[in-house]
């Protein structure tokens, strides 16, 4: 399974402050799948999607992350995203100053092969944000400021769509939330899927974001270690009988270190 | 036209240290220019003013002015001379105010509003550009429909291009002056404006000048304000080209409840130097100001930044804020930055904030979770000045302005703002 | 219809008013050229190199104009004021040594009192000269040295003096700086060797008797690598009808991981022209913590300044200045960030009241060395009548992109709700400006030591009281 993932954790550590969040991760995401990353809050599961991007607030202590065939743990985080990895944020940052369009316009001249002139640039950013319900008036305005929640969310799936990742993680911890924000987060994934045969990682702890989409397996995450894995039956399964299940497991799993 | 240094410019009202060299600036005017008057205007004749209206208001604000604010009665000024020599007598010698201490405080005394208008650049500056530029535009703005006016500046190789702008706006009038400062052409020289303001009682006067000089001229923006009772003035200055920038303004918010706004954007790069003097003083009631400044330094550029809010005696009420953030692209840049709060009045607030520094770590791993380099973020800050400029621009010439001057500095600018044909 | 208040009655600062007659001290006469500085330097015997700083500072004192930015000096005539008055005694180590007028004197200031119950060491100037200095035999057996540094220029470490002494503040510095370096007197020498960390502070009490005459102390600290000291100034004076002045100077060497505090509290009287000068050097990860109360002095310039020369140092600036009737008062300090990954940190308050002057003034630079360091600086001023003065002037230096530098101020008043509120609660109207008063300086009061933390608060009380109408 190695040999073909997409995506390939192992033994994967890591701490913040000298504490541990990580301990001893192994997942595996396989190309053109939709896994979805769940657990309770505070279990880790935004550790992981920024670790696989590699925040520097946090420090690997152990392991190693594999992306489409390179080792990527010692990687800096531009180049990962330029190797097709694209992680979307809960709330992305606000930059006064910079207009969206002009941030969007960098991202897309540091990738050679998708360079564009300007004409063609400001037509697809267009239409991206008309598909996404998005006031065009948006692309002008700083990036972030005084945006909505559900904005925001339009933000980030606008440039999911624009930048055309191979592997997606997509932290939507809070997203079930806001109704706005999940339906936008939902036609985003789809047009993801069907336009790029894109790779999904569904990281969130609400079960309605999932309703519409083929999960191929399911990651349960408690207290910073993986204490289930299972298809997408697991879902319906935390619907009914929460995490709590996996309490035990993950006592379990800390009396083998 | 000989070589000429005009001294103590963009000086701050309170000096400090002079081994910091920030207090004040010299202008080097080069040797050899001659002067022209290449510019043009679009002012709707009803709008056309008496040359003399900017005085005119200023005085007849002043009869205004003294019937609220009377002088004090020979047994107040007893009063006062007695506790000033009482404390004399018990404070060894009295209070020991600092220079500047006095000056303010015999401006005050002079009760003078025409002695008390300033302009930010400084007398010296300000007789001399009125001098280059000629007749003054005169913008008299009548109450009703709110009106529009363009007054541009083309630099001229080997000249000094200056307009000199007086705006009088009647009360409850609503004027938007548009100022841009372009060099079409290629060579050496010097473009300017010199505004003064006055805003009448209601009045709302909107201010936006566009600068966007080549790297070979110099730029001087000189502007004084004026607000009667309720007026607001508000004023956009972007500034992204010329060799050297100099921006003075000076504000007096002297009406109740009256209120000016400064919203400034520049751009500082290669060895570019820009020098920014604010200075608002708030002498009525319930005045307000803000005053925003952000700007972003590369390469070897180098800027100063004065902002000056005086919270005057007798200006119960006022809330005056300053925020100034910059960004540092480069390590050859220097930026230097004194925002100062002078107040002798405690029913009052002031702040100001100053963030100076490079893109924030939570920025920037956003940014590089979409793959953009440090470099490729610090070039991104660079060009989303330029690109808010033009989405910003008040009208088409101040935007063709920018992105004449984008097309030179960046790789594919031009037409960014266009769209393929539906 | 603005409040009315009643005026602010003088304050009450008796108990730094007693004095002693100074007819039996010898005094210099007043003025100066270079047969008085020959004059100083041949009755303390110095080194000729001291001799030749001394006149050079004197010609570079002549040469160099008066400030115009700051607080005006007009009323200091340097041709009034007597540079060096000598106290009746030579230097103790013992209090009952001590003429009976001086030992009354820092009696009644508890000077004694504190060195028995929490001071390591004590050193006591009265004018020009140091009358006592003392410190425990623990602290010297860890091989410290703190004396008089006049004595210490004949001792073990006169070679480590002489290169060091008026190279952070040169003469050049500005014009007081020269002055001092002419006619400088008295002063400690503190040296704490590598390693050491002493548990307790030492103190040094600086007391003006002598009318018109001016105090130009000298302190010089050498706090070696992964050593630890705090260290405690107090002044004050009674007052005058005539200028006084004050124009010492402060050298701190903070070594690499060396700690060093530095806490004054300055209470001149308001005939103090205080025109003193603070310098540290702080070497790799070490750090120096400047706590600054200004209440006293007529005029004061005061900027303490920390030059971060090694990475990882540190310094922080905690302050407060009270500016009464006829004060003048520009204070604040300066920071140069020299290194990379250097901090620095600036709290300061500010109260002005009753026509007086309070003026933040400070400079951060950070030079190109600087990659990677942070500077926060915060000031915030208080108003307390519609007839004072507040000034903030902030200046900062940035040469180095990857530093970060925040800066916020703000200017008010007391918030008429949060008297009110105090005042629902059964508090009467002074008592609730003053504990708001006291609550706006608690920052600077809780980095003091207890016995000064609580002089702090009886002066803002005194400060306070008749302040409402």
């Amino acid at each position: 399974m190695t040999r073909d993932a997409l995506l390939s954790v192992r033994d994967l550590s890591a701490s913040v402050d000298e504490k541990t969040i990580l301990h001893h991760v192994d997942l595996d995401v396989a190309p053109g799948e939709v896994h979805v990353l769940m657990g309770p809050n505070g279990a880790g599961k935004s550790t992981l999607g920024h670790v696989a991007m590699g925040d520097p607030t946090y420090t690997v202590t152990g392991g190693s992350i594999v992306f489409d065939g390179n080792d990527i743990t010692e990687l800096s985080t531009d180049k990962r995203s330029r190797a097709g990895l694209f992680l979307s944020f809960q709330a992305p940052v606000e930059i006064p100053g910079v207009p969206l369009s002009s941030f969007l316009r960098s991202t897309l001249d540091e990738r050679p092969d998708m360079k564009m002139k300007n004409k063609q640039f400001r037509k697809t950013i267009k239409e991206l944000a008309c598909e996404l319900n998005m006031d065009q008036a948006y692309l002008d305005r700083e990036l972030g400021v005084g945006f909505s929640g559900g904005e925001k969310k339009k933000v980030e799936m606008l440039q999911l769509l624009l930048l055309k990742p191979k592997l997606a993680i997509l932290d939507e911890t809070d997203s079930g939330l806001d109704v706005d924000a999940l339906s936008v987060v939902s036609q985003g994934m789809d047009a993801y899927r069907e336009r790029c045969d894109g790779t999904l990682l569904i990281i969130t702890h609400n079960t309605r974001i999932l309703e519409h989409l083929d999960v191929d397996r399911v990651h349960v995450m408690v207290r910073g270690h993986i204490v289930a894995e299972g298809d997408a039956s697991m879902i319906s399964d935390i619907d009914e009988n929460g995490f709590e299940q996996f309490i035990g497991a993950d006592d379990a799993s800390e009396a083998h270190e | 036209m000989d070589a000429k240094t005009i001294q103590h410019v963009n000086a701050m009202p309170a000096p400090t240290w002079h081994r910091l060299h920030m207090n004040d600036t010299d202008v080097e005017i080069p040797a050899g220019l001659s002067v022209v008057h290449e510019v043009t205007t679009e002012i709707p004749a009803a709008l056309a003013g008496a040359p003399d209206a900017f005085d005119a208001a200023l005085a007849a604000e002043q009869v205004e002015w003294e019937k609220t604010h009377p002088e004090k009665t020979p047994e107040q000024r007893a009063e006062e001379e007695r506790l000033r020599t009482e404390e004399e007598k018990t404070t060894y010698g009295g209070t020991a105010y600092s220079r500047y201490q006095i000056g303010a405080d015999a401006i005050e005394e002079a009760r003078s509003l025409a002695r008390a208008f300033e302009t930010g650049m400084g007398a010296d500056a300000y007789a001399w550009m009125r001098e280059v530029a000629g007749d003054p535009i005169v913008i008299a703005a009548p109450a009703g429909e709110p009106q529009e006016v363009a007054v541009r500046v083309a630099a001229v190789p080997d000249a000094v291009n200056v307009a000199a702008i007086d705006v009088v706006a009647a009360p409850n009038a609503e004027v938007t002056v548009v100022l841009s400062v372009d060099s079409p052409r290629e060579g050496t020289g010097v473009t300017g404006t010199s505004l003064r303001v006055f805003a009448g009682t209601g009045a709302r006067v909107h201010v936006v000048r566009t600068q966007t000089d080549d790297a070979t001229f110099i730029d001087m923006d000189d502007a004084g304000l004026f607000t009667a009772e309720n007026a607001f003035i508000d004023v956009r200055q972007t500034v992204l080209g010329g060799a050297k920038a100099y921006t003075g303004l000076a504000g007096d918010i002297r009406g109740t409840a009256s209120r000016i706004d400064i919203d400034t954007r520049y751009l500082g790069h290669h060895e570019q130097q820009r020098d920014f003097n604010y200075t608002l003083r708030h002498h009525g009631e319930k005045t307000l100001c803000n005053i925003t400044a952000n700007g972003v330094l590369s390469g070897t550029s180098k800027k100063t930044y004065r902002g000056t809010i005086d919270l005057v005696r007798g200006c119960k009420g006022a809330v005056g804020q300053e925020t100034e953030t910059v960004l540092l692209a480069d390590d050859g840049v220097v930026n230097q930055t004194v925002p100062v709060i002078l107040c002798n009045e405690d029913d009052v607030v002031g702040n100001h904030g100053a963030t100076i520094g490079h893109v924030r770590p939570e920025q920037m791993f956003y940014l590089a979770s979409r793959g953009l380099s440090q470099e490729a973020a610090e070039n991104m800050f660079v060009r989303a000045i330029m690109e808010q400029a033009a989405i910003d621009a008040p009208d088409e010439p101040s935007r063709d302005g920018v992105m004449r001057l984008g097309s030179h500095l960046l790789d594919n600018f031009e037409g960014f703002l266009d769209e393929e044909e539906a | 219809m603005p409040k009315k208040r009643t005026q602010v009655a003088d304050i009450d600062r008796s108990m730094y008013d007693f004095r002693y007659d100074d007819s039996d001290e010898e005094k210099l006469q007043a003025g100066l050229t270079p047969d008085i500085v020959r004059e100083i330097s041949a009755k303390k015997d110095e080194p000729e190199w001291m001799l030749e700083h001394r006149l050079k500072s004197l010609e570079i004192y002549n040469s160099m104009p008066v400030s115009d930015w700051g607080p005006s000096i007009k009323g200091l005539d340097m041709d009034n004021i007597v540079t060096y008055v000598k106290p009746n005694t030579d230097q103790k180590s013992d209090w009952d040594n001590v003429p009976e007028n001086i030992k009354d004197t820092f009696e009644r200031l508890g000077i004694p009192q504190a060195e028995r119950s929490y001071l390591a060491g004590v050193g006591a100037q009265y004018d020009s000269e140091l009358v006592y200095h003392s410190m425990q035999d623990s602290a010297a057996k860890m091989g410290i040295v703190y004396s008089g540094i006049e004595e210490a220029l004949h001792g073990e470490y006169a070679d480590l003096i002489h290169e060091k002494f008026m190279t952070l503040i040169t003469p050049r510095d500005h014009k007081f700086a020269a002055l001092h370096g002419a006619v400088w007197s008295g002063g400690s020498f503190v040296y704490v060797p590598k390693g050491t960390k002493l548990d307790y502070p030492l103190q040094s009490y600086f007391r003006l008797n002598a009318k018109g005459a001016g105090q130009f102390e000298h302190t010089l600290i050498i706090v070696e690598d992964d050593a630890d000291l705090h260290f405690i100034e107090g002044c004050s004076a009674p007052k005058y009808n005539v200028a006084n002045l004050h124009a010492g100077a402060v050298e701190l060497f903070v070594g690499k991981n060396a700690h060093l505090r530095y806490s004054t509290i300055e209470n001149w009287s308001k005939n103090m022209y205080n025109l003193n000068t603070k310098r540290a050097i702080v070497d790799e990860g070490g750090s120096v913590e400047w706590v600054s109360g200004s209440f006293g002095s007529h005029v004061g310039y005061l900027y303490p300044m920390s030059i971060l020369n090694g990475r990882k140092a540190r310094c922080s600036f905690t302050g407060i200045t009270f500016a009464g009737q006829g004060q003048n008062l520009d204070t604040g300090c300066k920071v140069v960030m020299n290194a990379p990954e250097t901090s620095t940190s600036i709290e300061t308050k500010s109260i002005s009241k009753s026509g007086g002057v309070s003026t933040f003034r400070s400079s951060v630079v950070a030079t190109p060395k600087a990659e990677g360091s942070a500077a926060s600086v915060s000031c915030q001023s208080l108003m307390l009548d519609d007839k004072s003065r507040s000034d903030t002037i902030p200046a900062m230096d940035i040469r180095c992109k990857n530093v970060d530098v925040g800066h916020e101020a703000t200017i008010g008043r007391i918030g008429d709700d949060k008297v009110f509120y105090l005042m629902s609660r059964g508090i009467p109207e002074e008592a609730a400006r003053t504990m708001i008063v006291n609550g706006f300086a608690d920052p600077v009061s809780k980095e003091l030591p207890l016995e000064y933390a609580v002089e702090m608060n009886n002066l803002i009380k005194l400060e306070m009281e008749g302040a409402i109408g």
